[in-house]
């Protein structure tokens, strides 16, 4: 289904340690291994702390890997600077959860919009106001908003804002990191339908950020499940409902509230809460609320392998 | 006799109508989801019911029926005497409607202090038990925490256990699992319904994720602007519905294995 020579962006044993004031280390995303394909979108997909932003913010350069390599068309782009990084940052974009504190409210939706440009020196301070209208009626905004502040616009509104300040300077990829989550269901469906239709006119890579797989379902070429820094199943986007095999992903899909659901039966719950990622447990992270676990996931901690073309998953008792 | 009922209620902020006429019923033992897009005027419902509406906010038309009694002619007495002991509400962060310099423990403490003549320590007591009831684990230790040391999911039970101290008959929820993980939600609207069954508390809840007022509730109703767009059962709701509002905020909620995009 995805072809080797259509790798973009590829994360290899990528580990990101930060330093606590106490002195110990916590250890954000662990010796992660991911491909983006082009024009593909990738859901990155786990609880509150688990990395998912910290691994995306490494790949947008807002922080530096401790260990591993982050390879861009072919070439190792984790520790660039100045000038190399400057060019860099055109090729990958990004667009925040809360639009209202990502834009600065005393500028005007036109200067927003056509600030990367301006930077880049791609347009003049005269084409401004053109460009900034034809970024508008790409996001399917009336091209008036140029005129408007951030406030005098809704959430789904800014948004499509904040989408087309990041596909500004055409870049191959976009990092979303829980773009969707702050708005009304219906917001939501308008902004994916969007967003998809971008991605087939102009060929974009998608890194999506998310904690409802539910959602990520309807528009994932890729799924990749992380608990406490680390990947414990990759997998197609289609059927994921069917596929997933990690019980921790199990335990995820169980959790998803759905309008088709059977609501006779009790719903399945997980039991406890993730422990503090200062405090891993040895062994497989996710034993402590695993249902099947056994005596090996305490000593050895399971390797992501193979379980059939496209579907990886890391664990001792599934097969 | 209906527990909760709302006759053609109308509320305003300062001179701006803000909801529209809203009818209402809830019987005991039941639970009613509020779902509707932000700003159409679902928690403003909920916080009329306990009287709790913000800054210039008031009813200014109809009734609402509590049990019998009219909630709009109560004074302070009455008030202090049904909210937390009849009627409990639970918020989207609990842990931030506590004061944050004060342990939990002691908040608890004064609350069950404010509805029973008991010692510090029995209350104390009182306070643990319920924390165990709702399953925290180390319930001594949570109340010695401050709101800001324990996790989302924590706060909200701790929320959820001081609601329930009395074993309210009736308890609104106002977005309790918004804050939340999928996960720590998923426990959290089990635990909530569990309270049904166990002391048959009705439960108001309003929220946008139509997939958990689907799960909740026996009724469902679907607001917009101010107004009741449409109020029936699950089913009617999700399935019969021929409102075109209801059914496009229902083709909207994503569904495993439904449609896809790409």
């Amino acid at each position: 289904m995805f072809d080797e020579k259509d790798v973009i962006l590829e994360a290899k044993h990528v580990t990101k340690r930060f330093l606590e004031e106490d002195g110990r280390e916590l250890t954000a995303c662990n010796d992660i291994n991911l491909k983006f394909y082009k024009g593909k979108t990738l859901g990155l997909v786990g609880e509150s702390g688990c990395g998912k932003s910290s691994f995306m913010k490494l790949l947008v350069w807002m922080e530096r890997p401790s260990e591993g390599e982050i390879i861009f068309n072919g070439k190792d782009v984790s520790h660039i600077k100045g000038s190399e990084l400057h060019k860099m940052r055109q090729h990958i974009q990004m667009v925040f959860q809360d639009p209202t504190t990502s834009f600065n409210p005393k500028m005007k939706i036109k200067e927003i919009v056509c600030e990367p440009l301006l930077n880049y020196g791609r347009i003049s301070g005269r084409e401004v106001d053109k460009e900034a209208r034809r970024l508008l009626e790409m996001v399917e905004l009336p091209g008036d908003f140029a005129d408007r502040y951030p406030h005098n616009m809704s959430g789904g509104q800014r948004q499509r804002v904040a989408i087309a300040r990041a596909l500004a300077l055409e870049p191959e990829i976009i990092i979303m990191d829980e773009a969707t989550s702050a708005l009304d269901v219906s917001v939501q469906k308008s902004i994916i339908e969007l967003i998809t239709k971008l991605q087939r006119e102009k060929d974009i890579t998608i890194g999506f950020i998310c904690h409802d797989l539910g959602f990520i379902q309807s528009f994932a070429h890729q799924v990749a499940v992380m608990y406490l820094g680390n990947i414990v199943e990759i997998m197609p986007g289609e059927d994921i409902s069917e596929k997933a095999t990690h019980p921790y992903s199990k335990a995820l899909l169980g959790s998803v509230f759905d309008t088709k659901m059977d609501f006779s039966k009790k719903i399945e719950v997980v039991k406890g809460e993730p422990p503090s990622p200062l405090d891993v447990p040895a062994g497989c992270p996710f034993r402590d609320r695993c249902e099947c676990c056994e005596g090996i996931c305490a000593e050895e901690k399971p390797q992501l392998r193979e379980i059939e073309p496209g579907h990886l998953i890391s664990c001792h008792c599934m097969h | 006799m209906a527990l909760l009922e709302l006759k053609h209620v109308d509320i305003s902020y300062g001179k701006m109508l803000i909801v529209k006429d809203c009818n209402l019923t809830l019987d005991e033992g039941e639970i009613c989801s509020i779902v509707g897009e932000s700003g159409s005027g679902k928690t403003t419902v909920i916080r009329a019911v306990l009287g709790l509406l913000s800054g210039q906010g008031q009813v200014t038309a109809g009734d609402i029926f509590y049990d019998g009694q009219n909630l709009l002619r109560f004074d302070r007495k009455h008030w202090r005497d049904l909210r937390g002991h009849d009627i409990s509400m639970i918020f989207q962060d609990s842990g931030a409607m506590m004061n944050q310099t004060r342990r939990i423990g002691h908040t608890y403490v004064e609350y069950i202090r404010t509805h029973e003549k008991i010692t510090k320590k029995d209350a104390w007591e009182k306070g643990k038990m319920m924390l165990e009831r709702m399953r925290l684990p180390d319930s001594e230790r949570v109340m010695r925490s401050y709101p800001f040391q324990l996790s989302g999911g924590m706060r909200q039970r701790v929320g959820i256990a001081m609601g329930m101290t009395y074993q309210p008959k009736l308890l609104l929820a106002d977005e309790p699992t918004s804050a939340l993980d999928v996960t720590t939600q998923a426990q959290i609207v089990r635990q909530m319904m569990e309270l049904r069954d166990e002391y048959g508390t009705s439960i108001i809840i309003v929220t946008h994720n139509i997939g958990v007022a689907a799960y909740m509730g026996d009724k469902i109703v679907v607001m917009k602007d101010g107004e009741i767009v449409e109020q029936g059962d699950r089913d009617q709701i999700l399935n019969k519905s021929t409102n075109p509002y209801t059914t496009m905020l229902m083709d909207a909620v994503p569904s495993l294995g439904g449609a896809r995009y790409v």
